[in-house]
C-alpha cells in the first residue's frame, strides 16, 4: 500500500499542530488508501539532540526516520516560533541523511496563535525543502487560532491540499535514496 | 591477532580537578603510553595526525621516532595519517625514514581528516576529499614501489624522474590500512590494493561499519587479493575498566559526560548499549570485545581508545595493566575457532618472506 508519513512538531497536548497533521492526513486517506505512520517529534526530542551531538541516531529515532525517508509521501506540521519553523522541527530535519527527501512529494502545514504568521510557509518552511530538493505541493495549510472556530476556510484548504499531495503521490513512484557506490577504475580514472 | 592503543593526542581539562594538561605533559604522556603498550605486552601503537587547537600530535613520525628508540617490539602506526592534506611526498619520505629507524616497525592507518578548515590551511578544498585520498595515495603507492616516478594529477606539482628516498627497507613498503567511517569509496580503495581496513568503531553503531566491512571483504575478493574472509580488517574501540563493574561506570562517568566528542549528549548507559564502548570490569570488557568477531568476521588487529576525554595518565597506565591482564585471554579466545586460511596481519617481516617466498 501506498505510505505517508506525517510528522508533527506540535508540543502541547492537546496539539493544534498534531491536530492539523491528523486533518491533512484524513484528508489524503480520503482520496487514497494509505498506510499513516505519524511521528510526534515531541516523543523524540532528547533523541533528535543527542543525534545532534554524536552523529547517529538511537533506534528510536532511527525508526522515525526511516518511516519518513522511505514513505510515499510526507505531511509536515510545525508550530510557529519566533516567525518560523520551530527548533525542534528544524533540527529533525537537520539529522537526516543528505538527498533522504529528493524528488519526496511533501505537504507544508504550520500553526500559530494568529494569521498575520501564516507567510511562515512560504518563507520558512518552503525554502528548507526546496533546498532538500523535495517535491512540496503548491498548496501549505496555515491554521492560526480562529480557524478553529471558523465555518469554512481551514476545510478547503485542507481539502486542496490533500488532493495536491494525494495526486503527486499517485504520480510519481516513491524516490528511495540508493547507496552510492562507484568501481576503484572510475575512481582512479585519469591518473597514471 | 594484534592488539595495542590508539590516541587521538586530545588536550582535554580532567573534568574532575578542571586541571589542563600543558601541551609537553600531552606530549610526554602519549610516549609513557606507548613505552607502557609494550612494557604490558600489547603489539601496537598508533597516534594521531591533527593540525588544530586541542591537539597536539602534528608531526607523527617525529613522535614515532623517539618511541622506535626507546622499544624494541612494539610497531608504530598512525590513527590516521591525512593523505588529503600532506604532500604524498613527504609521507613516502617520511615513513621509509622511519622504518629504517624503527627497523621496520612501521605501518599506517591512512584518513581523510574532517576538520574543515585543515583543508584550506594546506591549499586544499575539503569538498576534493575523495579524490585527494585516491590520487595522492596512489602517487605515494608508486612512489614506494618504482624507483624513478613520472607524475601528473591535479592536486600537485608533476614530478618528472623523481625518486623518494631512502627506499623503503628492504625494498618493502609500510603496510597500510584506510580507515572511514562512512565512505564506501574507502573501502573499495583498500580493497583495490588489497591492503587493510580500519573501522574505528568507537563513536557509532556497529550496523553502520558492518556495511563498510562486509563491502570491502566482497570486493577484497573482486579484486583477486583472496578470499573476502581473508581480507585485512582492523577495528577500534574504547573501554574504561576496575576490577569491579561498578567502579568504572562511577570513575568514567564525569569523563564520558564531558567528553569532547559525545558528550553532553546520551547518558553513558544510553551510549554503550548504542556503541561499542564498554565501561566495567575485565570480563565484560573481554566478553564485548569477542562479539565483535561476531559481527565483524575473523579479524587482524585490535586498537582500544584509552586515553581521551581529560583521563589523568596515572589512570590510563592503570587502565594498560589491566589490558596487559586481559589480552592474553583475548589472544586465546580469537585462536579458538579461527580458521587456518585467515592470515595475521601483515608485518615487515611477514612481508619479506612473502617476497622471498614468491621470488
Amino acid at each position: 500500500m501506498t505510505s505517508l508519513a506525517v510528522v508533527s512538531a506540535g508540543l502541547g497536548e492537546p496539539s493544534s499542530s498534531h491536530l492539523l497533521a491528523d486533518r491533512l492526513a484524513a484528508g489524503v486517506g480520503a482520496l487514497l488508501p494509505v498506510d499513516v505512520r505519524t511521528a510526534h517529534l515531541r516523543d523524540v526530542a532528547r533523541d533528535i539532540a543527542d543525534n545532534l551531538v554524536t552523529g547517529f541516531p538511537s533506534a528510536r529515532l532511527k525508526a522515525v526516520v526511516d518511516d519518513v525517508v522511505g514513505a510515499d509521501g510526507l505531511i509536515v506540521v510545525t508550530p510557529t516560533f519566533n516567525a518560523s519553523y520551530s527548533g525542534l522541527f528544524k533540527s529533525f530535519f537537520d539529522v537526516l541523511e543528505p538527498e533522504s527527501l529528493v524528488g519526496k512529494p511533501v505537504l507544508i502545514g504550520a500553526t500559530g496563535g494568529t494569521e498575520r504568521h501564516s507567510l511562515v510557509l512560504d518563507y520558512a518552511l518552503r525554502p528548507l525543502f526546496a533546498y532538500m530538493k523535495a517535491a512540496v505541493v503548491p498548496t501549505g495549510v496555515y491554521a492560526a487560532s480562529v480557524d478553529w472556530g471558523s465555518p469554512q476556510g481551514l476545510a478547503d484548504r485542507v481539502d486542496r491540499a490533500a488532493a495536491e499531495l494525494a495526486a503527486a503521490m499517485e504520480g510519481k513512484p516513491a524516490t528511495k535514496p540508493v547507496e552510492r557506490f562507484v568501481p576503484f577504475e572510475q575512481l582512479l580514472k585519469g591518473r597514471s | 591477532m594484534q592488539f595495542g592503543v590508539f590516541t587521538v593526542g586530545d588536550v582535554t581539562p580532567d573534568p574532575t580537578t578542571g586541571r589542563t594538561p600543558t601541551e609537553a605533559e600531552r606530549i610526554k604522556a602519549m610516549v609513557a603510553i606507548a613505552l607502557k603498550a609494550e612494557e604490558v605486552g600489547l603489539d601496537v601503537f598508533a597516534t594521531g595526525e591533527h593540525h588544530n587547537p586541542p591537539f597536539v600530535p602534528s608531526s607523527p613520525t617525529t613522535m614515532l621516532g623517539y618511541i622506535a628508540a626507546r622499544t624494541e617490539r612494539l610497531i608504530l602506526s598512525t590513527a590516521t595519517t591525512l593523505i588529503t592534506t600532506n604532500d604524498p611526498v613527504k609521507i613516502a619520505e617520511d615513513f621509509a625514514m622511519l622504518q629504517h629507524l624503527a627497523d621496520g616497525r612501521v605501518d599506517l592507518i591512512m584518513g581523510r581528516g574532517n576538520t574543515g578548515p585543515v583543508y584550506p590551511w594546506f591549499g586544499k578544498d575539503i569538498r576534493d576529499g575523495i579524490d585527494l585520498a585516491i590520487e595522492n595515495y596512489h602517487l605515494l603507492h608508486r612512489l614506494w614501489r618504482e624507483d624513478v616516478v613520472d607524475w601528473e594529477g591535479k592536486h600537485r606539482t608533476p614530478l618528472q624522474s623523481f625518486t623518494s628516498t631512502p627506499r623503503p627497507l628492504d625494498d618493502v613498503p609500510p603496510f597500510v590500512w584506510h580507515g572511514s567511517i562512512r565512505s564506501p569509496e574507502i573501502a573499495e580503495q583498500a580493497a583495490y590494493y588489497g591492503d587493510g581496513f580500519f573501522a574505528n568503531n568507537i563513536f557509532w553503531p556497529k550496523e553502520h561499519f558492518i556495511r563498510l566491512i562486509n563491502l570491502y571483504r566482497e570486493r577484497f575478493e573482486h579484486y583477486g587479493h583472496g578470499k573476502a574472509n581473508q581480507a585485512i580488517v582492523g577495528l577500534g574501540g574504547q573501554v574504561f575498566m576496575r576490577r569491579n563493574s561498578q567502579d568504572a561506570v562511577r570513575e568514567f562517568r564525569p569523563y564520558f559526560d564531558n567528553a569532547p566528542v559525545y558528550g553532553h549528549g546520551p547518558s553513558l548507559e544510553e551510549f554503550t548499549s548504542q556503541t561499542p564502548l564498554t565501561v566495567g570490569s575485565p570480563q565484560e570488557v573481554i566478553d564485548r570485545t569477542l562479539t565483535f568477531r561476531e559481527h565483524f568476521g575473523d579479524y587482524q588487529r585490535q586498537l582500544f581508545l584509552m586515553d581521551h576525554a581529560g583521563l589523568p595518565l596515572k589512570t590510563v597506565l592503570e587502565q594498560l595493566d589491566l589490558l596487559g591482564e586481559i589480552v592474553p585471554v583475548l589472544r586465546r579466545e580469537f585462536a579458538t575457532g579461527r580458521p587456518a586460511e585467515v592470515p595475521d596481519a601483515p608485518t615487515h617481516q611477514s612481508l619479506l618472506a612473502t617476497r622471498a617466498g614468491v621470488r
